[in-house]
């Protein structure tokens, strides 16, 4: 086995498929030999006895002994010697036993006939009690020989048997047939095996072509070209499949990778320009503008803002990768209403001395993270209260729906047109209008990041807005 | 000032929409001497260019209305051949030739060092000849020159190190301006280094022996802030 496991799976495979076509033909040839070697020997020996039946017969009749009931008739050794005799051809010699085994008569005068093989006692006891085809084989002087025994009645069906004739038969012709049957036979193998090794390779190699451009690929992804296909043949079969969704699996990867790299390259782009500013006004700042107090207040306050912001940025990024494993998410029952209440100051510090009203919804118990509710909530009402000038208020209320229950923060802000909206949920995605009007620059993170909280707990958000009217964002929570 | 005409001020115009970052380029250049305006987005700085005449621009890549290769191209295909410097984020590397190519003269990547901006400011004005930065410094008996570094009073060699040759350069590009100790030590010894400004009253001291200065000093000490360079002492 451990071998087998060395090897390619082409190579087991054909290797798998030779030995059982070897087996399967030899078990077959082996079969048919066997087979015809038997039916030779049947058919030689009922040639035999349909030859010694008239003789036999004839012989009774000719020595009176068709109506004998002796039992203890003793045989006249040259009655015998001539019914041995008779029985006797070129091929062919017999030999006449009395009841005890001993022989009476050899019916092999001339030098070429062939020689009796001596009588073996079982069969001659199974011959003497009654049965009646005794045939075995035998060898005399190495060659091979077919052994008849007929017991010797006075008349069929007799009980009463007063010896054993004894025939045997070279089967050196029979032999040699079945030799030449035997080479033919062998070379057919071969040559039924040398076609079959060799087809059934080709085949295995045409089937395991796709899976070897399929190995040919993953080792191309591997050293990071993700932009490899897989290209098959033949749709239909396993290895068709396999390609097919191997394919759709590394175009998810391709994706994947392509929009981590453009996350990473936001992030470094987010990063770069706080810290420019950082550097710079530092630069500014210890090259002399220090030494005076309004330079040293303009820039030191743009520093704080900078800082600020790289902080934020820091935060969002942590709260996004802690997302990523779902088991930072420690879900809880929360009763709306005093989850509202505590978060109410919350909310007030955010908006400053902004009109912001919570309305208080229906009693529900929702499952949900605390913290993470708190953040979504966070994000979206500064949303709100940053895209919405300072007159108007934002309201937060909730709804009961089947199984759940959905959230919405409404401003009467600018809204967003139709392109913003359907880029909101992208990380670092900003608004063209946000970027123009808000004093305080964004990162773009605000709205992915509460989309991931959200659908960390199993709900959905969406938002509806008119340019010029308002925003309000949905989300849901399931039930407890 | 560097520039052939001191009353006559280098004029920059600043395309950027990142308060902080445009804070410190209007400080820090106001500093250096040069004449600056600030506009926050590609309509503003079109603006602001039609207004006025400008010796150089200085453009984000990243604008909230435009993107600022746009706005090159505008300028380009309006205007004159004003030097350009951009300002771009490090993901796009790819996009700097782009920037060569649609007219921008110089590139430098965020974040960026105010000294390399200078530098590269400098380098602009001078090609367009805007410029005629003159390699040596006068005052009075006492040239120095930029190139080989070499001080001379009277035609007679002075020999300075380094610092000195800095704190000299320093003085004699900004004449009469006030520069505390720590400024010195700042600009001299570089930003980060770490140490009392008691080495700034060494270097001084021997810089004024090596300088021969007596009083009326060319480099003044200014009671309780700093030192000052009065380049009409130089002729006593
Ligand atoms: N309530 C709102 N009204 C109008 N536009 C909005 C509102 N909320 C979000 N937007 C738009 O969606 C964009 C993405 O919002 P998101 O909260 O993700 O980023 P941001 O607010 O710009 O930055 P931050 O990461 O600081 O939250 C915003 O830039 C803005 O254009
Ligand atoms: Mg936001």
């Amino acid at each position: 086995m451990k071998v087998l496991d060395k090897l390619s799976l082409r190579a087991r495979l054909g290797l798998l498929y030779a030995v059982l076509l070897i087996f399967s033909v030899v078990v077959v040839g082996c079969y048919s030999y066997w087979n015809i070697w038997q039916l030779f020997i049947s058919n030689k020996s009922s040639q035999l006895r349909a030859r010694a039946k008239p003789i036999i017969e004839h012989w009774l009749v000719d020595n009176d002994l068709t109506k004998s009931n002796n039992p203890h008739l003793k045989l006249n050794p040259e009655k015998a010697f001539i019914l041995a005799r008779d029985l006797t051809s070129r091929d062919t010699v017999a030999i006449v036993l009395n009841r005890k085994g001993d022989i009476i008569a050899n019916g092999k005068c001339l030098p070429e006939e062939p020689q009796a093989p001596i009588p073996d006692k079982r069969y001659f006891r199974r011959a003497l009690s009654g049965e009646n085809e005794v045939t075995y084989r035998s060898q005399v002087n190495g060659k091979p020989v077919l052994v008849l025994l007929i017991p010797l009645r006075p008349r069929p069906a007799s009980p009463q048997i007063f010896g054993v004739i004894q025939m045997s038969t070279l089967l050196t012709d029979i032999r040699k047939i079945l030799f030449r049957h035997g080479t033919m036979l062998v070379s057919l193998v071969a040559i039924i095996l040398i076609l079959g090794i060799v087809t059934g390779f080709w085949l295995i190699g045409v089937s395991l072509k796709d899976l070897q451009s399929l190995l040919t690929s993953c080792n191309q992804i591997s050293k990071g070209n993700f932009s490899q296909r897989v290209s098959v043949k033949n749709h239909r079969d396993e290895i068709g499949k396999l390609a097919i969704s191997f394919n759709q699996m590394i175009e998810k990867l391709e994706a994947t990778f392509a929009s981590q790299q453009r996350f990473v390259a936001n992030v470094a782009h987010e990063l770069m320009t706080p810290l420019t500013g950082l550097r710079g006004s530092l630069e500014v700042l210890l090259r002399g503008a220090q030494d005076d107090p309004s330079a040293m207040a303009r820039l030191s306050k743009g520093m704080y803002r900078e800082v600020n912001r790289l902080i934020r940025l820091c935060e969002q990024l942590l709260g996004l990768s802690q997302l990523e494993s779902c088991s930072n998410v420690h879900k809880q029952p929360i009763i709306l209403s005093e989850f509202f209440n505590e978060f109410k100051a919350n909310a007030q510090v955010l908006a400053g001395g902004r009109s912001l009203s919570i309305q208080q919804g229906p009693y529900v118990k929702v499952s949900a993270d605390p913290d993470l509710l708190k953040q979504i909530l966070l994000n979206l009402l500064s949303n709100a209260l940053r895209y919405s000038p300072r007159e108007t208020p934002v309201v937060i209320r909730w709804k009961l729906l089947p199984e759940q229950v959905e959230i919405q923060i409404s401003d009467q802000g600018q809204g967003m047109d139709r392109e913003t909206l359907s880029h909101a949920f992208e990380p670092f995605y900003q608004g063209k209008l946000a970027r123009l009007v808000s004093n305080e620059k964004g990162i773009g993170l605000g709205l992915s990041l509460a989309k991931s909280m959200v659908e960390a707990q199993g709900g959905m958000i969406r938002i509806e807005s008119e340019p010029g009217k308002g925003t309000t964002v949905f989300f849901t929570l399931p039930l407890e | 000032m560097n520039t052939d005409k001191n009353d006559n001020k280098i004029k920059i115009l600043i395309i950027e929409d990142d308060p902080v970052i445009t804070e410190f380029l209007c400080t820090g250049l106001k500093y250096e001497g040069y004449e600056v305006t600030p506009s926050t987005g590609g309509k503003a700085g079109f603006d602001a260019l039609q207004q006025g005449t400008f010796d150089l621009i200085i453009l984000d890549v990243m604008l909230p209305d435009t993107d600022g290769f746009k706005v090159c191209e505008h300028i380009r295909d309006c205007e004159s051949d004003i030097p350009i410097l951009m300002l771009t984020v490090k993901k796009e590397i790819s996009d700097r030739v782009k920037g060569l190519d649609s007219g921008a003269d110089d590139y430098l990547t965020k974040p960026f060092s105010f000294d390399e901006l200078l530098a590269r400011i400098r380098a602009l004005l001078r090609r367009s000849g805007r410029i005629h930065e003159s390699k040596r410094l006068r005052a009075g008996a006492i040239v120095l020159d930029l190139e080989t570094r070499e001080v001379t009073k009277n035609g007679k060699k002075i020999n300075l190190t380094p610092t000195e040759f800095g704190l000299l350069e320093l003085f004699m590009r900004h004449p009469h301006r006030v520069f505390t100790r720590e400024t010195l030590l700042n600009r001299v010894l570089g930003y980060d280094y770490d140490g009392g400004t008691n080495i700034i009253d060494v270097h001084i001291s021997h810089l004024r022996n090596k300088l021969d200065d007596r009083p009326p000093h060319l480099i003044r000490t200014i009671y309780a802030v700093g030192y000052a360079f009065h380049p009409e002492g130089a002729n006593t």
